[in-house]
């Protein structure tokens, strides 16, 4: 089977990738562009480990053909945080609150916490949990993720000068 | 686990589809979200030599409110459209309920009602909802279209109506009567994003003295396809609700039910938890009927 | 130990995980993530049969697929059996590729290596294995009967099925019973259960032009990686060169040689190119490690007050095909039958059974988890019975400082009456339980864990925990050590204890961790608790003689006592009595350096635990309140609440023991009540996240935790073992409460709603 061009805009970086119609768009990422932040974990779309934003709403990248992520804007946990010392409050959050272990779940958790709080600043903690259903971790038990993401939402809220 | 190769095929519009589909036959699978389709494939339970993706085809991404009352949702309308969508949550809240809990939410933004429906599994969440809407399923082939109710578009586990040639252009379901109340109940191991354990949905409209003007109970993954409880909504019908009426509609359920026993319920358990659920769902039922009523 | 005591700051300090930065820009690297030049994608075939004679493998058409570089069988492989257990070479039963026989579905026969993923799947789908079916046996029971197939009958000392037993006798025991006044005697059934970290395996192999091998892997144990690759290749160890790259999670399941690193190593030497397998989720569901399911007898006597006079204890571990880690937890699983409370006398039997299901291995408390959700449970049960209170019960029982189990194990410190009670009271315990509101329970679970394994399993010629420590003139060191951080934060901890001693800025020591040609030989890497005593001790060891050394500088140049008044702090090192006599790290560095002949200043620690007993040098303790709620007409356990105070000594890094708690307590809610494998003749049904229910962030309740206050002598600034032993209270508290909610008591985990209504004649 033949492969077909496909143009991803990824952070807002245009790419042309030759990719076989049944890639995913996480095999893209990963394989193809070198952009492992975006994990693997099931492939059944049960996890969430694979978790991007395509034109913002949070997906499962293993679920989703690269030939219909065309033309889509697609952020990925590398278009995130720009540097080490210009990172997004959810990460900044995610370090301070200790919501991170093995990290395997970490960039999911990230993509699918800035779906939550692009569309909702003020979720309860039910909102978030709920939000994170999608999202499995085996470390953590979810507490500080959750307590992570409320003291993002407050940070996003009330942005506070670079000191 | 990667998925089998396949030949794309993206489709400029419905017609274009159905055309590619009948050039190919069983060859062949439509994707909407894919969320399902590409997880058979990975484990190789179906494998296509092509792929017709929806995706391509605009303006059937809706939502709409029809003149005359009906609410019409297209093959592309994915499942968090529904959940968000205050039409739905005001004329069908079993189906607003029900779209909410089915799998996760990134699976709902990439995931299709109409998917959901397709893919013809005994336990798909919005099923019974929409049965209990009395929904109409549009189908359409190179030919033109026919109308199906939506409780006999199952035949069973993964079969449906469709024949290879068709589509399901949208579901149309009429808005309910004021004095409605409806309900979704649902039942699994691990919290409610979950594949269905076995879920319910009841409505009931009222007639002004009280009485029951129109019941229905709809059940899931209790039988090879989503299944209308007739027997219970007959003797609903007419009467005034007691909590022995709904006892006697939910123990109707309940032998109605012919579940099999899996790694996920035994047939015991799912019959057990249809009565409760029928009768958690008659109950919820009439309390919103009664709001509404007054 | 007295010159640093009280002296810092950051022992005790929650410092955001060191990798964390990394980890949450997608920058950390994963075994899956590395990419090499050239790389070939490997595949493995797993045998499809219980239990089988392989009588041929056809390979030709695979290796005629355009894109194959590479398929093997076990035959062309050195044949060299593996297992950790090599202080037993009897109990090594595992080859890199089965050979004439296989064992379980899933056991491997053959490996492809091809330029893609795809072509390498497809090339499996290419061979053909002729097998001849065996008789298959999958339970304890039918593997023991009269006539049951034996699984490994090519060990000609086994008689059965049983691999290995255990026996501990302390005590007369038929005499102990006779003077007690209450007896009871209980069978319960624990099942399987997965590790579920959320990375699946994977690893990467590169061969040098001198055979020399390379392999990034997915590893808490990389000197056992390193020994066994070594052996089973047939060449030197320190021609293999073991890597961990950050690893997502591992709770014991990644402590072996496992079948793909093998094979990864092989065919990269065979090739020429690197070799990277991934594995899939559902390989790691369909045929990897899992927690020992078990059937338990315990007898367990008591005087009309509460006090214990005996208990025997009997386990069965269904082991699976191989013993993996199997005899470790049949070791484990009586020593922790004896613990928690002060048994005079205890006896053990425990058989480590082959079954052909997929082997069972080390996992999160390793055969603790189930010794203690049946003694646990008999604790509530009898308190019942015997009309007192089951904390009073425990706290009359509670083993304290000093105890010792003869044989078995000292108590060097213990928090456990103090936690007892501080559940209690935090939690309202006795009120509540009395006061019920109708479907709620209140159940308590307790536990004690090791500080790693004293006893010598892998026979390493070496110390069991080794580190290296450099000391530069610009202030910084340079710590080295083989212990690995797979998640639980040892990264963090273990340069937090170099910094303190050192007197140093955490982010002034560099850490090399878990390469085998870099750092020291001799640590047995992350399992049982035993990084932070361990390793921490061993980097304490290297830390005092940097510090002699700098310390010789300080005082000739300022004419101070080496050996009371030299202080490190603030990145100095200077006169205790008065801190202006003195001279940045760095400095110090320098003069040594000067006076060494331009030498580096280098320190090895080591710690290995002698004469500490067979057991463990240290002991955490805690106990759990779970509240519950049941809904009575569908079974559905809802946990509310769990309440939790441990003693875990001092503390290093509290927001690390936090959520090692959190995530200990998740883990545990899933083994009570919603994971467990569904097997059907040797095949587990359920393969994805979808059926393997690991609770979701909406699964879990309120919790709330205390620390109760204590001070290991034996640990490095007095800790000892935390997170890995939160994971065994969960099971016993919640089915506790279950019972106070329903009076439903399980005896066969887990507990599911169908249970729940069965026992009340619901369905």
């Amino acid at each position: 089977m033949p492969k077909v061009n496909v143009k991803l805009k990824v952070n807002g970086d245009p790419y042309e990738v030759a990719v076989n119609p049944s890639g995913t768009l996480v095999e893209v990422l990963r394989e193809d562009l070198h952009l492992t932040g975006t994990k693997i974990g099931c492939q059944t779309g049960d996890c969430g480990a694979c978790t991007v934003l395509v034109n913002g709403k949070s997906v499962c990248s293993c679920l989703t053909l690269a030939v219909e992520a065309q033309e889509k804007e697609i952020i990925t946990i590398e278009g995130v945080g720009l540097s080490y010392d210009k990172l997004h409050p959810i990460q900044e959050a995610f370090i301070n609150e200790g919501a991170i272990q093995c990290g395997y779940c970490t960039p999911g958790m990230v993509l699918s916490a800035k779906h939550l709080l692009d569309k909702n600043p003020n979720p309860s903690e039910l909102q978030i949990r709920q939000a994170l259903s999608g999202n499995l971790c085996r470390c953590t038990g979810y507490a500080r993720i959750v307590k992570a993401i409320e003291v993002a939402g407050e940070k996003m809220k009330n942005p506070v000068k670079e000191k | 686990m990667s998925i089998p190769k396949f030949t794309y095929l993206a489709p400029k519009t419905l017609k274009e589809a159905l055309i590619m589909r009948a050039s190919h036959g069983s060859k062949s699978s439509i994707m909407a979200g894919g969320t399902d389709l590409l997880i058979k494939m990975g484990l190789r339970t179906l494998q296509p030599e092509f792929v017709i993706g929806l995706n391509s085809v605009p303006e059937i991404d809706y939502i709409t409110l029809r003149p005359g009352g009906e609410l019409a949702i297209g093959p592309m309308a994915k499942l968090s459209a529904v959940v968000e969508d205050a039409e739905v949550e005001k004329n069908f809240p079993a189906l607003s309920e029900a779209a909410s809990v089915t799998a996760t939410v990134q699976i709902r933004n990439m995931g299709t009602l109409i998917g959901n429906i397709c893919n013809a599994s005994p336990s798909a969440d919005n099923a019974t909802p929409l049965m209990i809407y009395d929904t109409k399923v549009v189908i359409i082939r190179s030919d033109g279209e026919r109308v199906v109710p939506i409780e006999e578009f199952f035949k069973g586990p993964g079969k449906s109506v469709l024949e290879t040639g068709e589509l399901v252009k949208e579901f149309l379901i009429p808005i309910p009567e004021k004095s409605t109340g409806s309900n979704y109940q649902k039942v699994s191991t691990r919290s409610k994003v979950d594949i269905a354990g076995i879920c319910v949905s009841a409505l009931l409209t009222l007639n002004n003295d009280g009485t029951v003007s129109k019941a229905r109970i709809a059940l899931g993954a209790v039988a090879p396809k989503p299944i209308r409880v007739v027997k219970a909504e007959k003797i609903l019908t007419g009467k005034t609700p007691t909590k022995e009426l709904f006892n006697d509609a939910a123990k109707i359920a309940r032998e109605e039910a012919s579940p099999i026993s899996d790694m996920r319920a035994s047939a015991e358990y799912r019959k057990a938890m249809v009565e409760v659920l029928t009768r958690r769902a008659l109950d919820a039922s009439l309390a919103a009927a009664t709001k509404k009523k007054n | 130990m007295s010159a640093i005591k009280g002296k810092n700051n950051l022992i005790g300090a929650s410092i955001p995980r060191i990798d964390s930065p990394a980890k949450v820009t997608g920058k950390a690297l994963y075994a899956g993530d590395i990419i090499l030049p050239g790389m070939l994608h490997g595949k493995i075939l797993k045998s499809t049969k219980a239990h089988a004679k392989i009588l041929n493998i056809d390979i030709s058409r695979a290796l005629a697929l355009p894109g194959v570089k590479d398929v093997i069988v076990g035959k062309d492989t050195p044949c060299i059996k593996f297992g950790n257990w090599r202080l037993f070479p009897n109990t090594q039963d595992e080859l890199p590729l089965a050979v004439d026989k296989v064992r379980y579905i899933g056991d491997e026969i053959a490996a492809v290596a091809a330029i893609d993923p795809d072509i390498a799947e497809e090339a499996l789908s290419l061979i053909k294995v002729e097998y001849e079916e065996l008789p298959a046996v999958f339970s304890i029971e039918d593997a023991l009967a009269a006539g049951a197939p034996l699984i490994h009958d090519e060990n000609k000392e086994l008689k059965s099925n049983i691999s290995l037993d255990r026996k501990i006798d302390v005590g007369d025991i038929e005499s102990a019973f006779k003077t007690a006044d209450y007896i009871r005697e209980d069978t319960f059934v624990v099942h399987p259960h997965s590790h579920a970290y959320m990375e699946p395996c994977a690893t990467l192999a590169e061969t040098d032009s001198e055979g020399r091998v390379t392999i990034y892997t997915s590893t808490q144990t990389p000197y056992i990686v390193q020994c066994l690759l070594a052996s089973t290749l047939g060449i030197p160890e320190n021609h293999v060169r073991v890597m961990k790259p950050a690893v997502g999670g591992g709770f014991g399941g990644k402590m072996e040689l496992r079948k793909w690193e093998f094979c990864a190593a092989f065919m990269s030497r065979r090739t020429g190119r690197p070799v990277r397998f991934v594995l899939s989720r559902q390989e790691e569901l369909e045929s990897g490690r899992r927690r020992h399911g078990m059937n338990l007898k315990s007898k367990v006597g008591f005087k009309k007050d509460g006090t214990l006079v005996a208990k025997d204890f009997e386990a069965y571990l269904n082991g699976g095909a191989y013993n993996s880690m199997g005899p470790t937890a049949t070791f484990l699983c009586g020593n922790f039958g004896a613990m928690l409370y002060r048994y005079p006398i205890y006896h053990y039997r425990g058989y480590h059974v082959y079954t052909n299901l997929p082997p069972a291995g080390a996992m999160r408390g390793f055969g603790a988890p189930q010794a203690m959700f049946i003694s646990e449970s008999q604790m509530n049960m009898a308190a019942i019975d015997l009309g007192i209170d089951a904390i009073d019960l425990r706290i009359k029982n509670a083993m304290v400082t000093g105890d010792k189990i003869e044989g078995v194990t000292t108590i060097s410190s213990a928090g456990f009456v103090e936690s007892l009670e501080k559940v209690a009271s935090e939690t309202k315990w006795k009120e509540k339980k009395k006061n019920l509101p109708k479907n709620k329970g209140i159940g308590i679970g307790c536990y004690s864990f090791i500080s790693g394994g004293v006893f010598n399993w892998f026979n390493t010629q070496y110390n069991f925990s080794a580190c290296e420590v450099r000391a530069y003139d610009d202030g910084t060191a340079h710590l080295l050590t083989m212990s690995c951080d797979i998640g639980q934060g040892s990264d963090t901890v273990l340069r937090q204890i170099l910094a303190a001693d050192l007197g140093l800025a955490v982010n002034m020591i560099r850490l090399t961790a878990g390469d085998t040609a870099m750092t020291p030989k001799g640590d047995l890497g992350t399992w049982g608790s035993r990084v932070t005593l361990m390793n921490g001790n061993a980097i304490l060891d290297a830390s005092k003689k940097i510090k002699e050394q700098l310390a010789k500088m300080v005082s000739i140049k300022f004419n101070l006592n080496v050996i009371h008044d030299v202080a490190f702090g603030d990145g100095k090192v200077f006169a205790k009595a008065n801190p202006k006599y003195g001279m940045t790290f760095g400095e110090a560095v320098t003069l040594w350096v000067k006076a060494n002949r331009g030498e580096e200043l280098i320190a090895r620690g080591v710690y290995t635990p002698r004469d500490k007993g067979l057991t463990t040098p240290a002991y955490s303790f805690g106990a759990q309140v779970a509240e519950v709620d049941v809904d009575p007409d569908t079974g559905v356990v809802t946990v509310e609440k769990i309440t939790t105070a441990h003693d875990c000594g001092t503390v290093i890094n509290p927001l690390g023991v936090e959520g090692q708690l959190e995530g200990a307590i998740q883990m545990g809610i899933g083994y009570t009540l919603s994971e467990q494998f569904a097997m059907k003749n040797g095949k587990t049904l359920n393969t994805t996240f979808l059926d393997y229910k690991v609770p979701s962030a909406e699964d879990m309740p309120q919790i709330v935790s205390y620390k109760v206050d204590t001070y290991e002598k034996e640990g490095p600034f007095g800790a000892k073992e935390a997170g890995e032993g939160l994971a065994i209270p969960t099971a016993p508290a919640i089915s506790d409460a279950v019972f106070q909610a329903t009076g439903y008591r399980c005896k066969d985990l887990p507990i599911t709603p169908e249970k729940i209504l069965r026992s009340k004649g619901k369905i």
